[in-house]
C-alpha cells in the first residue's frame, strides 16, 4: 500500500510516494539521498539518526515516513546556510569534537535543540541534552566544551 | 625544542568539515546501480551438526537472485589459525553463526527468503566455560584443529580446545618465592564486552566479467583482508580488490578480519556481476561480529619487605569463542605484557587461548592487555596496602626505565616515559590531600606493545601545480590518521598541509600496509610517508639545483617554495621546478617502505620483541554511595607517553576517548550469555555504554619520550588509552570504602554485597 | 530477531469516533500509533505484527493539557516533553514532571506519549508509580462507551493491561491535591545514569498541623510484574507522626510488598532505600510551606 506524502526537508518541498512500512530514516537516506543522517541501531537507542521534525529532535528510525506528511524535517545537511557553517559546526571542528564522525550529525542537531531553548546551560544540562546520542570515540569531553563555548558566544 | 611548521601543532582535523556537514561518505552510504541486498540465516544452536538445509522455497521467492550455503563456500580463513568457514560447513559452533545467505532485490524480500530456509540440527553439548573447555574430557569444538594451517608462532595443543599456548620464563620463580618476604595470590576475571562502534559492519561485493572480485568494506586493513581472502579462497591476489569507504565510523578492532564480505562474495559470484550489499543489524554486530576476550588471570607475586617485586607468575586464560580469529595473537601479545611494566628478576607466564561455543572474540582496543593490566594493577594496590606503602611510591620503585630488560626478558627497552606518566598524573591531581569519607583515589599504570615486524609502504605524488597526493592503505577509522599523515608529509616535503590529499585506500592503487591496528600507523606509516616525501623532495631538489646552480644539500623548501639557504631571496615554485624538467608534463613520484625489526631474542614473527612500547598511567577519584553501592566517578586523569605528539589535539582526543571507553567495561558493560549460549542483551537498550551524563571531570596529559626510530620520535597511542582505567577505578573504590572487587564489571550489587559482608565480619 | 518493518495497512482517522470505529472494525488486527517509540521497536523485533496501524496524530484535539484550577486532564497525544515543559504541571503536579524527565533521552521524550507509555505497560516505566502516587484515574473509550479506572488497576502483567482490543486510553485524570501535601518521584537507574529504571518510587504524603500523616500514596515501579501500589506501607504511614526512623521503617515494609524477578536481593534493598528517600523528599516539600 503506497501513500503520496508532501513534506518539507531542509526548507525544500518534496512529494514522494512511500510504502507504509518505510521509516523516515530510510526515506531520507535511500529515497531522498540525504545520507548525512546515520543508522546506528535502528531502534532509537544511539541517536545517530536524530533529525528535527516540526521543531523537535526525534529518532527518525522510529518515525514512519507517512507520519511526516505535512511536516517539516531538518537534517544536518540543512544546517549550514548559504555555505556558512552554524557556530556549532565550526566549534566541533575547532575544538576537536569530531573523531569518526558517525555520531556527529545527530549530536550537532541535539546540541542545537538545546541552544535554541537555552543559551545559558549548565554543564550537567548539556550532558543531559545529548544523553540520547552515543559516542564511542571522543568521550564527550570536547563535544560538551564545544557546546558550552558556542552558548557563551551566542549570548549567554 | 625544535619548531616545526605543522608537526607538533594541534591543527583542526582535515576531515572535520565533511563530517560536521553530513558530507562524509561511510560504507552504508554507498549505493550502486543494480544493487542486490544480502541477508544471512544464523544458527540458533551454540553447538550442533547440520543435518539438512532446505533452500528451495527461498530460492523460488520472487525477487531472490541467489541462495548459498556452506557447500558453496568450502573455504577456511583466518590470519592466526585458518579455522573460519565463510558459511558453516557441517556444523555450527555458536549462536549467530551464518549458515546460509540470500541475495534479493531488496532487504524485505531477503528477510522473507531467510524465513523460508529450513535447517535440521543435531545438537551437541555446548561448552560455555573456558575452564571446562580446557578439561581433557571436554568434547572438541574443532575436531580437525590439528589439520588447520597456522602462523609459526601459534602453538595449538593437539586434540584439545586450546588453539594457542605460550609460555615465557625468565629467572626461576620457585627460587623467587623462597627469596620473597611476602606472597600474594589472586584471581581476576573480565567479562565479554562489545566494541560499540556506532557504525555497523557492511560490505558490498561485485565480480566483474573477468572474474575479478571487488569488495567495498568497513575493514581496518584492506591489504590484510585481500591476503586473507586470497589464502582462504585459494585465488591469486590480482583477482581481488579491496576498497575502503572514505571513512569508517569507529573500529576499536571490531572491523578487522573476515566479516561480512565472506557472505557477500559467494552471493556476488552467482548474480551476473550485480553488486551485493549487506549491512549488519545492530543485533548481528553484537552476536556475530567480534567481542573482547573474557579472561581469567591468576597472579602470584612475591615481594621483598621494601616493596620490590621479586617474582611473579601469571596464568592467563583467554576465552576466544567459536573461532580463533585474532585470539592466538591476542594471547601471545598480552602474555608478553602480563606481569606488568616492572623490573622483575623471576617471571613465568602461561597463556592459553581457548575455544568455547560463544561469540567470536578478537582484536579489541588493547589486544588482551586490558585484561592482564586489570590483574597486575589491582594486585599492586593489594600489595601496597599490605606493606603500608603509597601506591605511587611502590610503582615508582618497580617500573621499568630506559635501557631496562623487558619483564619477559626478550629485549632491552627504549623510549620509556612511564615514570614521567605516573609523576605527571599524580601532579595533575592533588594526590596527597587528606581522605574524605566514602571518597577514594586510585592509580594504575601499564604498557602495551605493537605487533612486530609489520610493514608499510607509501607513495607521494607531487603534481605540476604543487598539490600532493599521498597513497597509503592506512584507514581513517576516526583516530585522525588522515590528518597526521598529511601533517607528516607536509612537514617533510615542505608544503602547506592544505595542499596534501590523502587518497582513500584501494588495494589496486594504494600500496601494501599491514593494518590499521596495533597502534602502529603513526610509527610505521608515518615513517613510510616521511621517507616517501623525502624521496620526492630530493627529486625536486635535484632539478632545482640545476636551475639555481647550487648543490642539493644547500637547498631548502618552505610552504612549497624552494630556495638555496645561501641565497634565500630567489625562490622557485614546485610548478617552475617540474616544468623546467618536464615541459610537456609529468609528476614527481616519491616512494618508500618501512619494515622495522626489533632487536632482541625472537621466537619468530610476532613472538615477543616489540619495535616500540607505549606507556600510560591513569588516576581515578570516586565517591561510593554506601546505601546503593553506586559509584560516582568524580574525576579521572590520564598521562600517556606517545614519543612525540604529531597533533596534540587528536592525541588528547584519543586519551579522553580511551579513558571514557575504559569506564564502560569497568562499571557498566557486560554481554550476558544465556543457558543456550545466546547473547541475552544484544542491543544498546540492555547493553549500556557510557553516555554524556556518565562522564566525570577529565584531564588528558601528553608525555614525550622520543623513540629514535619514530617519525619525529613518535610512537603510538590509540589502544593504550583504555588499558589502565579499570584497575584505577577499582583501586579508588577500595580506597574509598575498603571493598576489593576482582571480577569485572564492578556493579553496585557487588559493592553492596561486599560492604554488607564487611559489616558482618566486623 | 531485528528486521525491517513488515508491510501493514496505514490508517489516519481525523476524529476520535472514527478512530474508535476503526478499532472496532479491525478488532485484534490493529494497533494504535501515537508516538511510536514503543510500537515501532516492537514491530522491528517482530514481537508485534499488526495488519493495521491506526495513527492518532491527525486528531490534534487529542493533544491537550487542561487544568481548571483543581483537576488536571491530559489527552492521549501529550508527549513526555510536553508534560516536562508545562508550567501548569510543573507548578501544581511537579511529581509527574520528575517522572517524565527520567524517561529516556530527549528524542524519546519528544515523541513518546504518556498514554502510549502506559498502554505499553513496561514493568519498569517511570510515569505509573508517579501517577499512582498522584491518585490518577484513566478514562478508557470504546464503541460501547466509557469507563474510568484507578491507574494502579490498569496493569495486569508485564506489557499487559486491562484494555480490550477495541478500547483506547482516552484521558489521564489527576484530581487536585490537598493542602499541606508533597510528592516526589525518585528512581535508581539500571546501569548508566540515564537508563531504564531499576527501582522507581512515586511518593505522596499529606499531613496535618501536627505533622501527622493524613494521606499516603506510594507507587512502586520495576519491582513487580506490574507497577504496584504499596498499600501496606501506606496503611503503616497513615495516622503516624513524621519523625526520625519512620520513613526507614516504611521502606522495609515496602520492600516486603515488592516481588522483583531479577537482581532480587539488590532490588529489595533499593526499595528500602528509595522509599525512604522519596518519602523524605516528599515531606521536605511540605516543610517549605509553613504549616
Amino acid at each position: 500500500m503506497k501513500h503520496l506524502i508532501h513534506l518539507k526537508i531542509n526548507g525544500e518541498p518534496y512529494e514522494v510516494s512511500v510504502k507504509s512500512n518505510l521509516t523516515l530514516l530510510d526515506l531520507l537516506r535511500d529515497e531522498i539521498g540525504l545520507t548525512g543522517t546515520k543508522k546506528g541501531c535502528d531502534t532509537g537507542q544511539c541517536g545517530a539518526c536524530t533529525v528535527v521534525l516540526n521543531g523537535r529532535t526525534i529518532n527518525s528510525c522510529l518515525v514512519l515516513a507517512v507520519d511526516a506528511n505535512g511536516k517539516e524535517v531538518s537534517t544536518i545537511e540543512g544546517l549550514a546556510k548559504d555555505g556558512k557553517l552554524h557556530p556549532l559546526q565550526e566549534a566541533f571542528i575547532q575544538e576537536g569534537a569530531v573523531q569518526c564522525g558517525y555520531c556527529t550529525s545527530g549530536m550537532i542537531l541535539s546540541a542545537k535543540a538545546l541552544l535554541d531553548e537555552n543559551l545559558t546551560p549548565k554543564e550537567e544540562e548539556v550532558k543531559k541534552a545529548i544523553a540520547g546520542n552515543l559516542c564511542r570515540c571522543t568521550g564527550y569531553v570536547r563535544i560538551v566544551k564545544a557546546i558550552l563555548d558556542v552558548a557563551k558566544r551566542l549570548g549567554g | 625544542m625544535a619548531e616545526y611548521s605543522t608537526v607538533g601543532k594541534p591543527i583542526p582535523r582535515l576531515d572535520g568539515l565533511e563530517k560536521v556537514t553530513g558530507q562524509a561518505i561511510y560504507g552504508d552510504d554507498l549505493k550502486f546501480p543494480n544493487m542486490l541486498y544480502g541477508k544471512a540465516l544464523r544458527s540458533e544452536c551454540a553447538h550442533a551438526k547440520i543435518l539438512n538445509i532446505k533452500i528451495d522455497k527461498a530460492g523460488r521467492l520472487p525477487g531472490v537472485r541467489a541462495v548459498v550455503t556452506g557447500k558453496d563456500t568450502p573455504f577456511l580463513g583466518g590470519e592466526a589459525l585458518m579455522d573460519y568457514p565463510f558459511l558453516a560447513i557441517d556444523k555450527v559452533r555458536y549462536v549467530g553463526e551464518p549458515i546460509a545467505a540470500v541475495a534479493a532485490i531488496d532487504e524485505e524480500v531477503a528477510e522473507e527468503a531467510i524465513d523460508l530456509i529450513e535447517v535440521e540440527y543435531e545438537p551437541l553439548p555446548a561448552l560455555l566455560d573456558p575452564q571446562k573447555a580446557m578439561e581433557p574430557s571436554a568434547p572438541l569444538i574443532h575436531e580437525r584443529m590439528n589439520t588447520y594451517k597456522h602462523l609459526p608462532v601459534i602453538k595449538p595443543i593437539e586434540n584439545s580446545n586450546i588453539c594457542h599456548y605460550i609460555q615465557f620464563i625468565k629467572g626461576d620463580v620457585e627460587k623467587g618465592w623462597d627469596g620473597s618476604d611476602l606472597l600474594f595470590e589472586d584471581t581476576f576475571t573480565t567479562q565479554m564486552v562489545q566494541h560499540g562502534a556506532i557504525e555497523p559492519h557492511m560490505a558490498i561485493a561485485q565480480v566483474d566479467p573477468a572474474g575479478k572480485i571487488t569488495v567495498w568494506v568497513t575493514n581496518d586493513s584492506p591489504h590484510r583482508l585481500r591476503m586473507d581472502l586470497s589464502n582462504a579462497m585459494g585465488i591469486p591476489l590480482k583477482r581481488l580488490r579491496v576498497i575502503s569507504p572514505p571513512y569508517i565510523g569507529g573500529n576499536f578492532g571490531g572491523k578487522g578480519g573476515l566479516k561480512v564480505e565472506t557472505i557477500c562474495i559467494p552471493l556476488a559470484l552467482r548474480v551476473n556481476h550485480r553488486p551485493v550489499k549487506m549491512v549488519l543489524t545492530r543485533e548481528e554486530v553484537f552476536t556475530a561480529s567480534l567481542v573482547r576476550h573474557p579472561s581469567i588471570v591468576q597472579l602470584k607475586t612475591g615481594v621483598k619487605k621494601d616493596g620490590r617485586i621479586w617474582a611473579r607468575e601469571a596464568k592467563v586464560i583467554y576465552d576466544t569463542g567459536a573461532y580463533a580469529e585474532k585470539g592466538p595473537t591476542v594471547c601471545q601479545q598480552a602474555c608478553v605484557a602480563a606481569v606488568g611494566p616492572y623490573k622483575i628478576p623471576n617471571v613465568k607466564v602461561d597463556g592459553y587461548c581457548v575455544y568455547t561455543n560463544k561469540p567470536i572474540a578478537g582484536a579489541y582496543r588493547g589486544y588482551g592487555i586490558p585484561q592482564v593490566a586489570w590483574a597486575h594493577e589491582s594486585q599492586m594496590d593489594i600489595i601496597a596496602q599490605k606493606l603500608g606503602m603509597d601506591p605511587v611510591e611502590i610503582r615508582m620503585k618497580n617500573v621499568v626505565g630506559e635501557g631496562d630488560i623487558s619483564p619477559t626478558g626478550q629485549q632491552k627497552l627504549h623510549s620509556v616515559g612511564l615514570k614521567e606518566c605516573i609523576k605527571k598524573v599524580a601532579e595533575s591531581v592533588d594526590w596527597n590531600r587528606p581522605k574524605e569519607k566514602y571518597r577514594g583515589k586510585g592509580m594504575a599504570c601499564a604498557f602495551k606493545n605493537t605487533k612486530t615486524p609489520t610493514g608499510s609502504s607509501a607513495i607521494v605524488i607531487v603534481s605540476q601545480d604543487g598539490s600532493v597526493e599521498v597513497l597509503t592503505s592506512t584507514v581513517e577509522i576516526g583516530q585522525g590518521s588522515k590528518t597526521i599523515l598529511a601533517q607528516m608529509v607536509a612537514e617533510e616535503l615542505g608544503v602547506p598541509v592544505e595542499n596534501v590529499i590523502m587518497v582513500t585506500p584501494d588495494t589496486d592503487i594504494t600500496p601494501f600496509d599491514a593494518s590499521t591496528t596495533s597502534s602502529r600507523s603513526t610509527f610505521h606509516m608515518g615513517n613510510a610517508v616521511r621517507r616517501a616525501a623525502k624521496d620526492a623532495r630530493e627529486q625536486l631538489f635535484l632539478i632545482a639545483s640545476e636551475i639555481l646552480g647550487e648543490d642539493s644539500e644547500d637547498l631548502a623548501i618552505e610552504k612549497g617554495l624552494i630556495f638555496s639557504k645561501k641565497n634565500p631571496g630567489k625562490k622557485l615554485t614546485i610548478t617552475q621546478v617540474i616544468k623546467h624538467e618536464y615541459q610537456a608534463g609529468l609528476d614527481i613520484i616519491g616512494k618508500d617502505s618501512f619494515y622495522p625489526i626489533a632487536e632482541g631474542e625472537t621466537g619468530g614473527m610476532w613472538s615477543a620483541p616489540s619495535i616500540f612500547w607505549m606507556y600510560g598511567a591513569h588516576y581515578a577519584e570516586v565517591e561510593v554511595d554506601i546505601e546503593t553501592g553506586r559509584v560516582k566517578i568524580l574525576k579521572i586523569s590520564g598521562a600517556h607517553d606517545v614519543g612525540k605528539a604529531i597533533n596534540p589535539s587528536t592525541c588528547q582526543g584519543q586519551i579522553e576517548g580511551g579513558m571514557v571507553h575504559g569506564i564502560g567495561p569497568t562499571l557498566f558493560e557486560e554481554m550476558i550469555i544465556g543457558e543456550r549460549g545466546e547473547v541475552v542483551n544484544p542491543s544498546f537498550l540492555d547493553y549500556r555504554m557510557p553516555a554524556a551524563p556518565d562522564i566525570p571531570e577529565i584531564t588528558s596529559l601528553i608525555v614525550e619520550a622520543p623513540h629514535r626510530e619514530g617519525p619525529w620520535g613518535a610512537k603510538g597511542i590509540g589502544e593504550m588509552t583504555v588499558v589502565p582505567m579499570a584497575p584505577a577505578i577499582a583501586n579508588a573504590i577500595d580506597d574509598a570504602v575498603g571493598v576489593r572487587i576482582k571480577d569485572l564489571p564492578i556493579t553496585p550489587d557487588k559493592i553492596l554485597k561486599a560492604l554488607k559482608e564487611k559489616l558482618v565480619r566486623k | 530477531m531485528l528486521s525491517k518493518l513488515r508491510p501493514f495497512k496505514y490508517l489516519e482517522p481525523s476524529t476520535l469516533p472514527e478512530a474508535i470505529s476503526l478499532l472496532d472494525q479491525f478488532e485484534g488486527k490493529a494497533k494504535i500509533l501515537a508516538g511510536g517509540t514503543d510500537l515501532i521497536i516492537q514491530m522491528k523485533q517482530r514481537k508485534l505484527t499488526p495488519e493495521y496501524v491506526i495513527n492518532l496524530k491527525n486528531i490534534p484535539e487529542l493533544d491537550y493539557i487542561k487544568y481548571d484550577g483543581k483537576d488536571l486532564r491530559i489527552g492521549p497525544l501529550v508527549t513526555h516533553s510536553s508534560v516536562a515543559n508545562s508550567p501548569i504541571i510543573k507548578e501544581n503536579f511537579g511529581l509527574l514532571v520528575e517522572a517524565v524527565i527520567a524517561v529516556g533521552g530527549v528524542q524519546t521524550r519528544n515523541r513518546g506519549t504518556v498514554a502510549g507509555n502506559l498502554c505499553n505497560a513496561s514493568p519498569s516505566a517511570d510515569t505509573p508509580p508517579a501517577l499512582i502516587a498522584l491518585g490518577a484515574k484513566l478514562k478508557v473509550l470504546s464503541s460501547e462507551g466509557e469507563r474510568i479506572l484507578n491507574v494502579e488497576n490498569f496493569f495486569t502483567g508485564p506489557f499487559a493491561t486491562v484494555l480490550k482490543r477495541k478500547e483506547i486510553l482516552a484521558e489521564i485524570q489527576i484530581p487536585h491535591l490537598p493542602p499541606y501535601s508533597g510528592g516526589a518521584y525518585l528512581c535508581l537507574p539500571k546501569i548508566t545514569a540515564v537508563d531504564e529504571t531499576l527501582v522507581g518510587v512515586g511518593a505522596f504524603i499529606a499531613v496535618d498541623s501536627e505533622k501527622v500523616c493524613t494521606q499516603a500514596r506510594i507507587g512502586l515501579g520495576s519491582v513487580a510484574p506490574t507497577p504496584i501500589r504499596a498499600l501496606k506501607t501506606e496503611e503503616f504511614l497513615r495516622g503516624k507522626r513524621i519523625e526520625n526512623g519512620l520513613f526507614e521503617k516504611a521502606g522495609e515494609i515496602a520492600a516486603d510488598e515488592s516481588s522483583p524477578r531479577s537482581r532480587e536481593e539488590y532490588r529489595r534493598e533499593m526499595v528500602k532505600v528509595f522509599v525512604k528517600r522519596a518519602l523524605g523528599e516528599a515531606f521536605r516539600k511540605i516543610d517549605l510551606n509553613v504549616l
